[in-house]
Formats: structure tokens, sequence, C-alpha cells
């Protein structure tokens, strides 16, 4: 919420120089068609990664959007939960198989703090603890202390990410329609 | 290097300075550390090594910003991954975000979130900047321009010699006694600029362009105190003589009462003067500033010149330059010219927006310290451009050029390298040909 307010009160530089382009449509388009996996190299030279950073994604959206709901104690039963619990268990399998690709690869392991394995870890947990919830509702103690954790941990580390993500992409989206880049032109 | 002064470090951490710019904050902040950029880096292509993926570059900007202006970073810095700006983070950031990068901006595009890698990177380089760190190879390049008004110290009597004879070669060229290269007329619709490589090494470009402006029967002149399109300092990240370098310039074009500065073919000079020059002196210009590469389409696409892609029966690829393409929007115009101008174009792959620099920019080609890694990253270019069996790659960049020239001999590509100013005098069908 700080972040958010910060990235909108903080503004940006006024930019002098004569705009070329639409940014409506160029902020649109680095939302939605510059997102698209074909056209990004991050996406298709690793499809792997990509599919199970789309999956663990999913199950973190679909996890604090049931905190919404296990706050007034509010527990999906039966086909609903069934189909929950598979969902967060797949994006909870992917969230730990990106974890085990961060520790085992040179590189990636040279790119990364501390930060970037409690992250994943944190998410994963509080993905799988949610379905085990659904099931086990005298676990909800437990649930409610990880998820906690993971708010009181949200502004100090990458999870903000999910603030700057949007904004980044505004951003982009902005200075690439500024200049008449984005959208590409057809032909 | 010298051990740094609190009064240093602070010059450097103060372009870190978020207040103001939630663009900054935001790609600060931004990076997950997915590492997906790699392989849309041509330095990690051709040296697969954790230091040249470009979030590594990000990371150090971004990790000294979290030390000094954020909670995490200030008060858990090890598991942050907060760093101090102190002899160690500086030479890494010389040697990565001078040394590593073309600022060619193609991991942008490809970054899983959206990082403005290349705002970060530039931003680092301001830091190095305001802290006296800029390469002396890139900084000198800078003061030949700052001190002679062109980056290569040509005197005004060495250019207006050139101009003269350059004009004799075009009256012979188009037949025509009248026929006139324009130095420092008031007035006149357009101030068309060059790349001092132009005078210097590569006088038949400027000749190319002159028959297109005396076919296209256009009003133009060019000026000879001030008709440097580059601005090095853009690269060097030292705006305060990037806006001297830019004001000189606009100066020139009030002076002279241009309707229209047409940038020559530069991808980093027209990025500076046309998209971030303005900012440089913060006002707006009163004119128009055009690339040439815009005015060439629109000769053809107006009729004023009439060409015959027979003239040029090879196969042409073309480079397209990143200033120009990927941060400029222009690369329909070229393929345009092209297809009107050569009976065989092929594209190369990847091409357009999403392009592999050729290796000089960024600085690259002044600083002759890191030629090593500047020919390593260009191969990955040179084969590109073999893999399309053409005989003359067309490149809208005097930069590229001379990148590619080096390439040629290198790489051994038996190649033709021309500008589209070249190309297309070369198509052009004269009034008596018709
Ligand atoms: S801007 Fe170009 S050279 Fe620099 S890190 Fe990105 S891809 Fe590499
Ligand atoms: S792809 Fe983007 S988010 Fe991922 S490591 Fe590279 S810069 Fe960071
Ligand atoms: S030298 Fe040419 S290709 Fe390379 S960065 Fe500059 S404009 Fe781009």
């Amino acid at each position: 919420m700080i972040h958010g307010v910060k990235i909108i009160s903080y503004g940006m530089p006024k930019d002098y120089s004569k705009k070329r382009g639409d940014i409506s449509k160029s902020v649109g388009y680095s939302y939605i068609g510059a997102m698209s996996p074909m056209k990004k190299e991050s996406a298709f030279l690793h499809l792997p990664t990509y599919i199970a950073g789309l999956s663990y994604h999913i199950g973190t959206f679909l996890s604090l959007f049931l905190f919404v709901f296990f706050i007034p104690g509010i527990y999906p039963t039966g086909l609903v939960a069934l189909i929950i619990s598979i969902i967060l268990l797949i994006s909870g399998i992917s969230g730990f198989g990106i974890l085990i690709k961060r520790i085992s690869k040179d590189q990636l392991r040279s790119l990364s703090n501390p930060d970037d394995y409690i992250s994943n870890i944190l998410v994963t947990l509080i993905q799988l603890m949610t379905a085990v919830v659904l099931y086990i509702p005298q676990s909800a103690s437990y649930y409610f202390i990880l998820i906690s954790i993971f708010f009181l941990y949200l502004p100090i580390g990458k999870l903000k990410h999910v603030v700057y993500f949007f904004a980044a992409r505004y951003h982009l989206g902005f200075f690439y329609g500024w200049r008449g880049v984005w959208p590409p032109k057809q032909g | 290097m010298e051990n740094l002064t609190k009064e240093t470090i602070d010059k450097g951490l103060e372009v870190l300075d978020t207040k103001n710019d939630g663009k900054l904050l935001t790609h600060l902040n931004s990076c997950v550390h997915c590492g997906l950029c790699a392989d849309s880096c041509t330095y990690y292509r051709a040296n697969p090594e954790a230091k040249y993926i470009p979030a590594t570059k990000v990371d150090l900007v971004a990790s000294i910003y979290r030390k000094y202006q954020t909670f995490g970073g200030k008060a858990f810095p090890k598991i942050v991954g907060a760093r101090t700006l102190n002899e160690e983070t500086t030479k890494e950031m010389v040697d990565l975000l001078f040394g590593a990068c073309t600022m060619c901006a193609r991991c942008v595009s490809h970054c899983s979130i959206g990082v403005d890698i290349t705002y970060v990177i530039k931003k680092g380089r301001e830091m190095l900047s305001n802290m006296g760190m800029i390469p002396e190879t890139l900084q000198s390049t800078i003061n030949s321009a700052i001190e002679s008004g062109n980056n290569m110290s040509i005197s005004e009597k060495d250019f207006v010699e050139t101009l003269e004879w350059l004009e004799e070669d075009l009256q012979f060229e188009v037949d025509d006694d009248d026929a006139k290269i324009y130095l420092d007329q008031k007035g006149k619709d357009i101030l068309y600029t060059l790349n001092p490589r132009e005078p210097k090494f590569f006088p038949l470009s400027i000749s190319a362009m002159a028959k297109v402006f005396h076919v296209a029967g256009e009003s133009w002149t060019i000026s000879t105190k001030m008709y440097d399109v580059t601005n090095y300092a853009y690269y060097s990240g030292n705006y305060e003589e990037a806006a001297i370098i830019t004001q000189r310039l606009y100066d020139e074009a009030e002076n002279l009462e241009s309707k229209k500065v047409v940038l020559a073919e530069c991808g980093h000079g027209s990025r500076a003067f046309r998209w971030e020059g303005p900012n440089y002196i913060k006002k707006e210009y009163p004119f128009d500033v055009i690339t040439s590469v815009e005015l060439l389409a629109s000769y053809l696409n107006e009729g004023r010149i009439k060409v015959d892609p027979n003239k040029i029966p090879e196969k042409v690829t073309l480079h397209d330059p990143c200033n120009l393409a990927r941060s400029g929007g222009i690369w329909k115009e070229q393929r345009y010219i092209l297809n009107e101008c050569v009976s065989d174009f092929v594209e190369m792959t990847p091409h357009g927006i999403d392009n592999l620099c050729c290796g000089g920019g960024g600085g690259q080609l002044a600083m002759s310290e890191y030629n090593d890694r500047r020919m390593a990253i260009g191969e990955i270019k040179a084969e590109q451009i073999r893999a399309t069996g053409a005989k003359i790659v067309a490149t809208p960049c005097h930069n590229c050029v001379d990148q590619l020239s080096q390439l040629n001999v290198t790489f051994k590509l038996g190649i033709k390298i021309m500008t589209l100013g070249e190309i297309v005098a070369d198509a052009i069908v004269m009034e008596n040909e018709k």
C-alpha cells in the first residue's frame, strides 16, 4: 500500500520531447500484447520455467483471494475445495521447482540473495497451507500466523513486486508509447 | 582506484534519490532475479558468465539503492542483498555498466517483469559520472565535442574545404553546375546535421544526401559551426555536458531560422537530440526534428524522387540501429526505402525492434579498453549477416557502419556497408535518365 502510494505521489519527470505515438494504446499493449509468451525470450526460450512461474503466480493470487474469505471464516467445501486444492498443489510444486532451479544453477545462485529464497519459501508455504486449511480447519491458527509473517515481510523484500510489476509495465508502456515504438506497427 | 571520499560517494548517491521520480523508484524495485533476461543480451551470449546477465547490471545499482534508501536495506542488508557504495562496487560498476553494456535495450522488452534495464544502467552511469569515474577514452571524445564543436575535432577550415570539393563532385555527378551544398544559409526549411565520421572518413555519404536533396528540390543547409549530430555525453551520463552539446545545435537551428532539423544517420545521435535533448535543456524545441530516414521515406512516398531498384541488383540486408528502431520507433521506414530502392532485400533474424546490437553502441567504439568484448559480441552480428548471404549491409547509423566495417574485416564477411542515403542516391533516376 505504502509502495503504491509512493509510486503515484512521486510522479514522473516531465518529458519535453515531442510525443510521437499513442500512450494509452501502448500502455494497453504493455499489459497484454507485450506479455505474450511469443513476444518474450524470457518465456519462449524457457517454457518450463515460464509455465511454472505462471502457475505459481495463479496460486499466489488464488491464495490471497481466499484469504479474504478465510478472515470471516468462510471456507469452500466439496468440489470447489477439491479444485482449489489441486490448483494450489500444482502451483506449490511449481514454486518448489523454481526454488530448486535457483539453488541448483550456479548463475542463478550468484544472482540471488537470501530474500529470493525466503520470499519463495514463504509464498509456496502459504499456497500449500491454504489448501491444507480447506481440509483441516483446525490448522487455521498456523495458517494465520504464516500469513501474518507474509504481510509483515511483504514490504521488505522482493515480494513487493506485486505492486511494482504493474507500475513497471505502465512506465514501459508510457515510454515506448511516447516515442511511437509500441504498439509495434504492422508490416 | 583511489579511496573514495564521503563527498564523492554522496555525489553518486544523489542520483538514486527517487523522491520526485516514480519511474526510477519502480524500476529499482521491480527485478525479481529470475535471470531470464540473460539470453537476450549479446554480452551474455558471447560469454555466458553471471556478471553479464542484464539483471546483474541492474542489481549493481539497485543493491546500492536498497542500502541507502530502503528500510529493508538499512535494517537487514544481508538478507535483501544491499551493498555499500565503495571502491569495490564502483570498480564493478565501471567494468559492467560502461564496459559490458551497449545500452541497446534488447533485454528490456524481453524482461519477464518489464524492468527498464537500460534506464537503470543509465542511472548507474550517471552516478559514476557524478563521481568523476567516466572512462577517460569516452570522456576525451566528449571533450573534443565540447572544445571544438565536433567529436573528431575537425577544424572549420578543413570542414569547409571538404564540403567545397564535395560540391564540385556533386555538380559533376548530377551534371548541373548550379547544384550546391548550402552552407550557413538562413531561413532554409532544413538544417541538415552530420556525424563527424562523415567529413572525416565517409565524405561520400554527404555527397549522397546532397544528391538526394538536389533531386528532391529541397531547401536545405549545413552549418559549418555546429553540424555534429552525436552526443557522447548521453552515454557517459554527464547530463550537464549533454545539455551543452544539445543547446549548441538548438541555438544554431534558431540562429539559422531553420524550420526543421534533420538528423543524420546516427542511432544514438538521433535519440540524444530528439528524445533526450529537450530534457537535457529543459525546454521544448520550437522547430521540428526528424531523422533522415523518415525524410528519405517521405521523398519516395511523395514522389519527390524516383528510383530504380534494378540499379542495385545485389542481395541487401538491413542492420537496425537499436537507438533508432527499438528506442526510437523508426523501423518501418527503412524497410520501405529498401523495398523501393533495391531488387533483392532480405531480413536478418531477428530484426526491427527485436534486432541484435552490432556491438558498437553504448560508447563502446570510443572505449578502446573494451575492444575485445566489443568484437566478441560483434561476432554474433557477423554470423547473423553471413546467414543472410547478403553482399550489401545497409544501416542508418555511422556508429554501426564503423563497427560493421571492423566486423567485416575481422570475420571476413566480404560485404559492402552502406548508409540509406547512399543506397537511395545510387538508386535515384535522374531527370535526363527517364
Ligand atoms: S542494454 Fe543491451 S547490452 Fe545492455 S544489458 Fe541489456 S541487452 Fe545487454
Ligand atoms: S528478466 Fe527482468 S525481472 Fe528477471 S532477472 Fe532479468 S531484469 Fe530481473
Ligand atoms: S552502434 Fe548501432 S546497433 Fe549498436 S547500439 Fe548504436 S545504434 Fe545500436
